[in-house]
């Protein structure tokens, strides 16, 4: 089958099953909501409070980030329950091609969570919508969402090889919403942690719809998540080649 | 003596089958390490928005982490029996239901407080926020009654699992509900009537408040009527864990969905 035609089939099949799950509908549904109430609230409880929309944006990523880490796991885990990941993976194709639609279509849904908490934020919390720059944000926003998915590839290939991956990926939801500057800015921690958020796709999707909320130059940050989502993309495939190798060797892509 | 062991026993005989997260690895990664991160992230942006300070949110987050441990945990103790397909042979031994599912509570209320101890320490060492001696009794006493409080309000949504099959999505929400409404990372004030009334209906919101103030200096007389709401919300969600195991009992065996996936 044709790679392209393989990744555009195989996203639309993951976003088609992802909405199907109560779990998965529920989750990225409510979740992002609560976090944006409860970051609207303390933005508002603060004694300078930066422009209420960046709490809505800020929160609505935070959403793609849980959607794309617990999301692709779950998916690798659930082809393993139902006993599908070994057939998955001796399908003849390289392997990127059957897992980077999973987490391409985790991105997806995740996209829902930043449109749900800009609304809920301006209809139910009375943010003002006051974009700098709305036509850079309706870019920057799915653009950010892919650039995630390919990030996810790197995690994904973790649940592959390891059974117990859930130690790895349920500690790092706040250290990236933290490290990232979704609702805390980057200058506020401490010095140390600065390369370590250069090095995250999420930071520079971060600032990009930042910029695009508060105003500033949108591109380069945005310029730089692509660039790094890329580098990841390419790791990404190195680490899934190497884990489905070492998967059969060990004989364990059908354990639970 | 029957009773008391399947309380203590049995509990502990339960936790050990039908907690997932007994692992090294998972205990670490997800029980101890996330909620210190949790603890880092509203610290940090406490300090940024100049809300609260730090000696709050440590307290306030280390009584919060317990609900990692006893919401999953109580939804597990149930759920995961029929996820195991054991639930139909446990439910056919003749066994007093209260003893039974009561004790499964225990080791997830010890658990709790277990988590919440270690991210007290690990945050003031980590944040160098200095905690009194004085305080200490406090602070264990609210980390308990949330702790336990917390445990059969996990149980209560672990009973949902005996009618619904899809039980994990209500732990993950009742999770970050209780991350809004808990009046640890925002003020009650704050809050909207209808999330303040929730806020003081569901656990940690007056453990909070009693470890917020027994850590500012305050004696354990003054403690008395926090504690003893969080312990009384403790014993109406163990009520609420049992009636509802009943009656979802009943009514699984009369539709025969025991054992549906």
């Amino acid at each position: 089958m044709n790679p392209v035609r393989m990744l555009l089939l195989g996203t639309l099949l993951q976003v088609k099953q992802q909405s199907r799950s109560p779990l998965e509908i529920t989750i990225s549904l409510l979740v992002p909501l609560v976090q944006a109430t409860l970051a609207v609230y303390l933005f508002r409880a603060g004694t300078n409070p930066p422009a209420l929309l960046l709490a809505a944006v800020g929160a609505g990523m935070m959403g793609v980030w849980s959607s794309v880490l617990f999301g692709s796991g779950a998916a690798i885990q659930n082809q393993r329950f139902q006993g599908t990941l070994e057939i998955l993976m001796i399908t003849p194709m390289r392997p990127v091609f059957k897992i980077l639609p999973i987490t391409l279509a985790t991105g997806l849904v995740g996209l829902y969570s930043v449109l749900a908490t800009l609304l809920w934020g301006v209809l139910l919390l009375g943010v003002p919508p006051s974009f700098a720059a709305p036509l850079w944000f309706v870019l920057a926003a799915p653009v950010c969402v892919l650039a995630l998915g390919a990030f996810g590839l790197l995690l994904a290939s973790t649940f592959v090889l390891l059974r117990n991956a859930n130690a790895i990926v349920n500690p790092l939801g706040y250290p990236v919403w933290l490290l990232s500057g979704m609702l805390v800015p980057v200058t506020a921690l401490p010095g140390w942690t600065g390369p370590i958020a250069a090095a995250l796709p999420t930071t520079w999707g971060a600032r990009a719809l930042r910029a695009a909320v508060t105003g500033g130059p949108v591109w380069p940050a945005l310029a730089v998540c692509v660039g790094e989502a890329l580098i990841a993309l390419a790791l990404g495939t190195l680490a899934l080649h190497f884990v489905e190798r070492r998967a059969r060797v060990t004989a364990t892509l059908a354990l639970t | 003596m029957r009773t008391l062991r399947l309380l203590t026993v049995g509990g502990a005989i339960a936790y050990r089958a039908l907690f997932n997260w007994t692992t090294p690895a998972m205990f670490v990664g997800t029980l101890l390490v996330s909620p210190i991160f949790q603890l880092l992230f509203f610290v940090y942006l406490g300090r940024t928005l100049h809300v609260g300070d730090d000696l709050g949110y440590l307290v306030g987050n280390a009584v919060l982490s317990a609900a990692l441990a006893c919401v999953y945990g109580g939804t597990m103790a149930v759920a995961n029996e029929r996820r195991y397909g054991t639930l139909g042979p446990l439910l056919l031994s003749p066994l007093r239901r209260a003893a039974v599912f009561g004790g499964r509570a225990l080791p997830y209320a010890v658990n709790g407080v277990l988590v919440s101890a270690f991210t007290l320490i690990v945050g003031a060492l980590l944040l160098r926020v200095p905690i009194g001696v004085r305080a200490l009794p406090g602070l264990a006493l609210a980390i308990t009654a949330g702790s336990l409080c917390c445990a059969f309000f996990g149980l209560t949504l672990g009973s949902i699992g005996l009618r619904f099959r899809d039980v994990w999505l209500v732990s993950n929400v009742a999770d970050a509900v209780l991350l809004l409404v808990s009046g640890v990372n925002v003020a009650p004030a704050a809050l909207p009537p209808v999330l303040r009334v929730a806020g003081a209906l569901l656990p940690l919101r007056h453990a909070a408040t009693a470890a917020r103030e027994a850590a500012g200096g305050a004696r354990l007389s003054a403690l008395v009527a926090p504690l003893g709401a969080e312990l009384g919300l403790a014993v109406g969600y163990a009520l609420l864990a049992i009636v509802l195991l009943a009656a979802f009992e009943r009514g699984s065996r009369r539709h025969a969905t025991l054992d549906l996936l």
